[in-house]
């Protein structure tokens, strides 16, 4: 009763995960009927499957594979997938970017009953009751060699004990900075150990309004995911350890004496609002040599680097006595519960996370030890502040904390969007703590 | 001759009550299934349907819990983004829905003039409402940059410094406002065909009784047009309270939530936070609202709005207008 009501509900975002479901469809024929009895087929077709293919042979078909990535980012993944059919003979991997629809196309997936086998993944929280537990496939296949990831990468995609996502690449938030800008207003480069009054100071000696220069730039719109590495610094978080008060935390003089630091930016003029409706990205200003720092995860390195800006990149900086902590961003793929080839979808995460397959995801770093000691990726200066930043992020993110937490982020988002605005941080995160309160009872 | 009529009566006889019991009877349900089908699958259905999980949490990855007026009692009572929303659409529908008619109304009175070059106009008037609301907004998201707009452009040509449209929380709902009335041709030509209908006797022998331009507008041309106005107005208030192509694509609802349009909070609540029940409950109330201002607006056509048609001898405003006109 509640799959077909949803089912009809779901009408109109089914449209393109159906299509592409028979368009796949056709190759195998365990696979010809994707939705119809989505409780007969799963035992069905992975027992028969599992007989035959633990060692990899024998297993044929073809896998939906659900990406959010764009551009050159799922090309490269395009590139994996067909690197896994050659290798793989018999076998189709389905490529579906689902781009910024990615959320509502997948939720209908598995509304419907009708996900892509394989697909990317970080909101475990949200998601995890329609993933397919990974424990046993982990453990039970030596040639995955966890003990060669990096350690704390696992614990992302964990959710009571259970392991729903094996990591395939991720990054960390360090600030990058614009050399030549430097070098012209004859500011020292930024070292790892800087703090935020340094930072302050040169934000404000590198803006020079005449020329339209600006020493930082603050986004018009945060994801309060990355900015917990600033309040975790400040030691203080989002949401208790044990994730059920915001209230002392969220609004904490501390959490707010954090977020205040960019609104103060955008205030005293040293750093200027990015990234709003129909205004330049802080990517785009900072590659036209505009901004003298920029912060971010690894993805906009090889842009700015295109773009021939001598850039330097540098830890994030600390609050005066206490440690700075950083934050993953990381990205993981997950078999569907309804998945009907869970055997040939492992096969494809496990080639997903090969050395061959790692070395060509160049958007982010690799999650693999001997890959980046083979490659010594953190000996490149450029890189080296991400694995520091890395040793450093060993808090957990407030969305594993609470399964409400996306509704209560709801109003932290608007929170920290008014302080950028120009109003009182511990103001702003008050009213949010008092909106976002009743998700977590 | 003689031979053929009768056949014709027989053929005829037998035919008549095979239509009414047979064939003939189905035909006519056969006719209209398609729409009905469609309407009870795509239209019916759904709204019940949307009735009934709008008293259940619904998320849909997860288990379904009914929990009775809880949806309803939660958006009244705990969430502040319910009451900041509805406000928005409020104050967008009370500056949208006005101008919109007066805006509609001058354009197609400017067009019913006969001048050279009319349908060009007419055309070009139109044709933004040809174009569909995404692409619309990806123009307007142009025209409105701070930076590099159009308007803010012609604005620097009068000694204007414009403001940052689309990231000043003044001015963009206003900037949502002239978008929406920018797409409205339809209602123009509507009003156009109002107009057209007027006979223009009634504007000459006023014009012989001496009423100028002006009177001659408010004792012919409004009263003439007020069913035209009734049916702009309502569908006016529909669409401003509908209003969300806008703000997902020019403003995501900024900045500081002030082009946070009623729908968007729905779309949102629906699609971002997979809360259906809850999303169900919203539209209820929107449909609601919707419903009871079309009920005032219609209880209070009786005072404005003259029918040709109709002979009320009872009515004094009509008869009053009447009076006036001739």
């Amino acid at each position: 009763m509640k799959k077909k009501s949803s089912a009809l509900l779901l009408a109109t975002m089914m449209g393109v995960s159906l299509l592409s479901a028979c368009g796949g469809g056709g190759d195998k024929a365990g696979n010809g009927t994707p939705s119809a009895s989505p409780s007969a087929s799963p035992s069905a077709g992975s027992s028969s499957e599992n007989t035959g293919g633990s060692e990899n042979a024998g297993l044929t078909g073809t896998i939906r594979f659900a990406s959010w990535d764009t551009g050159d980012a799922l090309k490269i993944q395009q590139d994996i997938a067909k690197k896994f059919e050659q290798s793989h003979p018999g076998t189709k991997v389905q490529v579906e970017a689902y781009a910024d629809g990615f959320d509502q196309k997948l939720a209908a997936g598995f509304g419907a009953a009708n996900p892509p086998d394989v697909m990317y993944m970080w909101d475990f929280p949200t998601y995890h009751q329609s993933l397919e537990p990974l424990d046993d496939f982990a453990s039970k296949d030596a040639s995955l060699n966890i003990e060669d990831f990096y350690s704390g990468l696992f614990n992302y995609g964990k959710i009571d004990g259970k392991l729903y996502g094996i990591p395939v690449g991720f990054t960390t938030r360090v600030v990058y900075y614009n050399k030549k800008l430097f070098d012209e207003a004859q500011v020292p480069y930024p070292q790892d150990g800087w703090t935020w009054s340094d930072f302050q100071d040169i934000a404000a000696k590198l803006t020079d309004k005449s020329k339209k220069q600006y020493g930082f730039g603050v986004r018009a719109s945060n994801d309060t995911y990355d900015l917990q590495g600033f309040v975790w610094s400040n030691g203080s978080s989002f949401i208790s350890d044990d994730g059920k008060t915001i209230e002392g935390y969220m609004n904490s003089p501390e959490t707010a004496e954090a977020i205040q630091i960019f609104g103060d930016l955008v205030k005293n003029g040293s750093g200027v609002l990015v990234g709003g409706k129909g205004q330049q990205s802080g990517e785009d200003i900072f590659k036209a040599g505009k901004l003298a720092m920029w912060e971010s995860g690894i993805w906009p390195l090889g842009g700015f680097k295109e773009a021939g800006i001598d850039i330097g990149t540098v830890e994030m900086p600390a609050f005066p006595g206490k440690p700075v902590k950083g934050i993953i961003a990381e990205s993981a793929l997950s078999i569907a519960k309804d998945s009907k080839q869970k055997e040939l979808a492992w096969e494809f995460v496990k080639f997903y996370v090969s050395a061959e397959a790692i070395k060509m995801r160049t958007a982010d770093l690799p999650v693999r030890v001997s890959v980046v000691n083979e490659l010594k990726v953190d000996q490149d200066p450029l890189y080296k502040p991400f694995y520091m930043m890395l040793e450093r992020s060993d808090n957990t993110p407030a969305f594993l904390l609470n399964s409400k937490w996306n509704e209560v982020n709801r109003h932290l988002e608007a929170a920290v969007e008014a302080v950028v605005h120009g109003a009182s941080a511990q103001e702003a995160l008050n009213s949010a703590v008092k909106d976002g309160t009743r998700y977590l009872k | 001759m003689a031979k053929i009529a009768p056949q014709a009566a027989t053929y005829a006889a037998t035919l008549k009550p095979a239509r009414k019991r047979g064939w003939g009877r189905v035909s006519p349900y056969l006719f209209v299934f398609p729409w009905l089908f469609g309407f009870l699958a795509f239209t019916l259905g759904p709204l019940i349907f949307s009735l009934v999980i709008s008293f259940f949490d619904w998320p849909i990855v997860g288990q379904v819990k009914f929990v009775g007026f809880g949806n309803y009692v939660e958006m009244f009572t705990q969430d502040s983004l319910f009451w900041k929303s509805f406000g928005v659409t409020v104050k967008f529908a009370a500056l949208f829905v006005p101008l919109n008619i007066v805006v509609a109304l001058g354009l197609a009175m400017l067009l019913n003039q006969n001048v050279r070059g009319s349908a060009f106009f007419r055309t070009a008037f139109y044709l933004p409402s040809v174009i569909s609301g995404v692409a619309l907004a990806m123009i307007w998201a142009w025209v409105y940059s701070g930076e590099y707009g159009i308007l803010n452009f012609f604005l620097s040509l009068v000694g204007i410094d414009g403001p940052d449209w689309l990231n000043d929380t003044k001015w963009s709902l206003v900037a949502m406002v002239i978008a929406s009335l920018w797409g409205q041709g339809s209602m123009m030509l509507i009003f156009l065909a109002g107009l057209k209908g007027i006979p223009k006797d009634l504007y000459e022998s006023a014009s012989i009784d001496g009423a100028g331009r002006f009177r001659q507008f408010r004792s012919i041309t409004i009263p003439m047009l007020s069913p035209t106005v009734l049916f702009n107005l309502i569908t006016s208030i529909i669409a401003a309270f509908q209003q969300l192509t806008l703000a997902l694509v020019l403003t995501g609802g900024g900045p500081l939530k002030s082009t946070y349009f009623y729908a968007m909070y729905m779309y949102e609540n629906a699609f971002k936070y997979f809360k259906m029940g809850y999303s169900a409950a919203n539209a209820w109330f929107m449909f609601i609202i919707v419903l009871g201002l079309s009920f005032l607006v219609f209880k209070s056509s009786a005072a404005w709005v003259y029918y040709e048609g109709e002979i009320k001898s009872g009515s004094k405003t009509k008869s009053g207008a009447r009076r006036r006109s001739s």
